[in-house]
């Protein structure tokens, strides 16, 4: 069903034309759509961390959004105390956040389904603990201050004036075009095929000598590199700290998975552009309505909520799987 | 009467029954026996509803059992004692028989409890153990318990399953006898299904042999005792 | 020595609900094979019904009453509505994995979660309200000196041992207690005994559900009621579920007196912001040292 041939050529193909893509938009789009934009970019590197991990290997985690915060933290340290540019920060977040994948990997090894769900989503509850534990270094319930900085000369010279929400999306989108690059190489390559046989018939791949429990905490490694990636672009846009990454981004990056399909990237990036710009849809689409502003603040999560168990029991593929079916036929 | 026509049935992806055609007369011991993988238990599993026929028919006095639930399918008086004294190990004795009782306990509460003292008598050794967890038994009180599990539902027709896996001989000559007895005096009809054809024919008042899923031969117990050349070429002596 | 008591009384008195939660979470686990991560969010729902009620003039037990129906109901309701639909799916398409078929099913939970707390958000808006308790919350006086615990604490340990004792006796005397217990065992051997296995598993989840309807009763007057004030609950209930071995009505039982006493301890000796710290090393020691729970067979969990 999901076929991974041919694919070096053709995952290039759309890296770069989500790239020309993404920098025509930014050039058009106004600075609140651009900001929207740039979140869509970064966050599909996050979703992208649960299609590795639960759409490939079968893991689930509920604390993606916990390891967003690590790489958060790691690239603000490194910006405020090392006076280093977010270039280097960037590479520390997902360092940092990797070797914090490889820790919680040896915990998850162990477990499957429910326990994983439950112990991840105790992380996600418990990291905002540790930022008021150590407030001094870590900035406590405000978090601390980081941001992109202004755009390099040479791209000023080249686009004209860019603003700040467009600087956003124009240093995120290589970011997520290099992660894009790395999950279709992963997917097509042997260790793809080992983590998908994993999550077929665990015993079965133990039996024909795939070492299930070290690829289990490998994935949890490459997927929480992503994470960090992720979290770290979502916090330079102001805001490293406890209410950045709140319990509800790791549902709402599983959402964004699910939605989209699980098991492909352009799932990952139809999830992302729907878990973000779905808010703003139901807001155009009701304003009509004239809603009272208690149910336009909920009706998202309402209508999230029933797409996501629409799309569990009709159509667990998701979106893009819909597509490749009504493409195939 | 168990009255079975062209009945295809899988187990998973393999085709267990092609095509199976025999009845079994009410109040009488009927065996099926053959090789392993020839679909005899697929067969008892199909007819209790555990799992689904392609195609074909069922009927026991009159009803269909087809696309029924098993829990459908007990209360029309079939009852199925599964391979390997299924039990629940960590129940205790009385409380297994109980459960095989459950349904009927608001329509007919004085009967189950003159059903579970019969048990008792049946095998007494369940009675001495009725407070012990069910795990704790030997095999062959564990066989009983499934069987007195089964027969406590009143059941008219009587789905066996291999009684005689695992236990020593002796065992299972006491507990076929059992049987034998119950049919005799109750008028319970039974489908046993067996390995050990010697065992089995020699209770049986009739035989149905089957091959890789089809019947090769549906005669008398008796009969299929005698014949030498049926036995050599499908039962291996 | 006083704080000593009084953390004492405060681990009781919370334990005695994380109790109840994982009892509700132990339940569906055994009878449907499902953690059931919506379940504080159902008792979210049915808390604020009965908040409902007492603000429109009702009486507090009678709210209190259909508060528990209404756990009963909506647990059924999500059996009957989205996880039988799902099982009956479960050997197709993407579910057709052994590890998605364990996935899922949290997937769908978390969905029912997200539809209770935005309706709830919708209908009873978006402030926290008080809830009342039905007793006076002032410190016990017994031979002139003032105990360490309060008129409602005592409540609350009692209807906790009363309901525990009635489950007791439900599990252990009843026809549908055996019935409920033997599906969990082995559904095969069940179904051959007769019992309607579809119906037990729907009746697992009502009881699931009024199990955590009364820990949500029982706790909201000592926080306040917003659509997500529960949710920690349930994170607390899951560990203590996890550390009795998931498996074991008991073992859930002691373990949420064990979170009770340890988020006490960490309250009164430490401070509030480590709670869920202390928690995820309390549980990952748990699942490290001793994989099965406190009370788990020795049966290997991902088999």
């Amino acid at each position: 069903m999901f076929k991974y041939k041919r694919t070096g050529i053709r995952n290039l193909a759309i890296a770069l034309i989500f790239t020309v893509a993404i920098i025509a938009l930014g050039a058009i789009l106004d600075p609140y759509n651009q900001g929207q934009l740039a979140v869509v970019s970064m966050l599909f590197i996050g979703v992208l961390s649960v299609t590795l991990l639960t759409g490939t290997s079968g893991q689930i985690s509920l604390g993606q959004g916990a390891l967003m915060a690590v790489g958060g933290y790691a690239s603000a340290l490194t910006i405020l105390n090392l006076g280093l540019s977010i270039w280097f920060a960037l590479v520390m977040a997902i360092i940092v956040s990797a070797l914090a994948g490889l820790l919680l990997g040896f915990a998850a090894a162990r477990l499957t389904g429910p326990y994983l769900a439950g112990t991840t989503l105790v992380l996600a509850l418990a990291l905002p603990s540790l930022a008021i534990r150590f407030e001094s270094v870590l900035g406590g319930d405000v978090g601390l201050n980081v941001d992109f900085g202004n755009p390099p000369a040479w791209l000023v010279s080249a686009f004209g004036e860019i603003g700040y929400e467009q600087w956003q999306l124009y240093a995120t989108v290589p970011l997520t075009c290099l992660a894009l690059l790395a999950t279709a190489n992963i997917l097509s390559s042997r260790t793809g095929r080992m983590w998908r046989a994993i999550r077929d018939h665990e015993s079965a791949a133990s039996l024909m000598g795939i070492n299930v429990s070290n690829n289990k905490i490998f994935t949890f490694v490459v997927s929480s590199g992503f994470a960090g990636l992720s979290g770290a672009l979502y916090g330079l846009r102001g805001i490293v700290g406890p209410s950045v990454y709140p319990i509800s981004l790791s549902l709402l990056l599983l959402t964004g998975a699910i939605l989209g399909g699980l098991r492909s990237i352009a799932g990952a990036l139809i999830g992302s552009a729907l878990v973000v710009f779905l808010p703003d849809l139901i807001e155009w689409a009701t304003r009509p309505l004239a809603l009272s502003e208690q149910i336009g603040n909920y009706l998202p999560g309402l209508i999230g909520g029933v797409l996501l168990h629409l799309t569990v029991i009709l159509n667990p593929g998701g979106i893009a799987h819909a597509l490749h079916r009504h493409k195939n036929k | 009467m168990l009255e079975i026509r062209n009945l295809i049935a899988s187990y998973g992806p393999v085709l267990a029954i092609r095509d199976i055609s025999f009845t079994a007369d009410a109040g009488k011991i009927t065996t099926v026996i053959g090789a392993n993988g020839a679909g005899k238990s697929t067969l008892l599993r199909v007819i209790s509803g555990l799992e689904p026929a392609t195609s074909g028919s069922i009927t026991w006095q009159g009803h269909s059992l087809l696309n029924k639930t098993p829990e459908a399918i007990v209360r029309l008086g079939v009852a199925h004692v599964p391979e390997g004294h299924a039990v629940i190990a960590s129940l205790t004795v009385a409380e297994n028989i109980e459960m095989g009782a459950l349904f009927r306990r608001r329509a007919h509460k004085q009967d189950v409890r003159v059903a579970i003292s019969e048990m008792y008598a049946l095998f007494p050794r369940l009675e001495e153990r009725r407070n012990q967890l069910a795990g704790t038994l030997s095999g062959g009180e564990r066989q009983m318990l499934a069987i007195s599990r089964a027969l406590v539902s009143r059941p008219s027709l009587l789905l066996l399953d291999e009684p005689s896996l695992g236990l020593a001989p002796l065992v299972v000559e006491q507990i076929i006898a059992t049987i034998k007895q119950l049919c005799i005096s109750t008028g319970l009809s039974v489908l046993l299904v067996e390995q050990n054809a010697n065992t089995a024919l020699a209770v049986a008042d009739h035989g149905v042999l089957l091959s890789l899923g089809s019947v090769v031969a549906d005669q008398p117990a008796s009969l299929m005792r005698a014949d030498s050349a049926l036995r050599s070429a499908y039962l291996g002596y | 020595m006083d704080t000593a008591l009084t953390t004492l009384f405060l681990g009781t008195t919370r334990g005695a609900v994380f109790a109840l939660v994982a009892m509700g979470l132990v339940l569906v686990w055994r009878g449907a094979g499902i953690v059931n991560f919506a379940q504080m969010g159902q008792a979210m729902f049915s808390t604020y019904i009965a908040s409902s009620l007492i603000i429109s003039g009702h009486g507090y037990w009678f709210a209190f009453a259909t508060a528990l129906i209404a756990g009963a109901l909506l647990g059924a309701l999500v059996d009957v509505a989205v996880m039988r639909p799902l099982t009956k799916r479960s050997h197709s398409g993407i579910l057709a994995s052994e590890s998605m078929r364990a996935t899922v099913p949290v997937i769908a939970s978390l969905g029912i979660l997200g539809i209770l707390q935005s309706l709830a958000g919708m209908l009873w808006a978006a402030e926290e309200r008080g809830f009342p308790s039905p007793v006076s919350d002032v410190a016990v006086k017994a031979f002139g000196k003032t105990a360490p615990f309060t008129n409602f604490d005592l409540f609350i340990i009692i209807v906790v041992l009363l309901t525990l004792a009635a489950t007791t006796l439900f599990f252990t005397k009843t026809g549908m207690g055996l019935a409920m217990r033997a599906t969990a065992l082995n559904p095969e051997v069940a179904r051959l005994s007769g019992i309607r296995i579809g119906r037990v598993r729907t009746l697992s989840w009502a009881i699931s559900g009024v199990a955590s309807s009364l820990a949500g009763l029982l706790i909201t007057p000592s926080a306040n009621l917003s659509p997500n004030t529960l949710d920690l609950i349930l994170i607390v209930g899951f560990t203590a579920a996890v550390v009795g071995g998931l498996e074991s009505l008991p073992g859930s039982v002691v373990g949420g007196f064990i979170l009770g006493l340890l988020i006490a301890v960490v309250n009164v000796y430490d401070a509030p912001d480590d709670v869920f710290l202390a928690l995820l090393i309390f549980l990952l020691v748990v699942l490290i040292v001793k994989p099965g729970g406190l009370f788990g067979s020795k049966r290997v969990r991902n088999v």
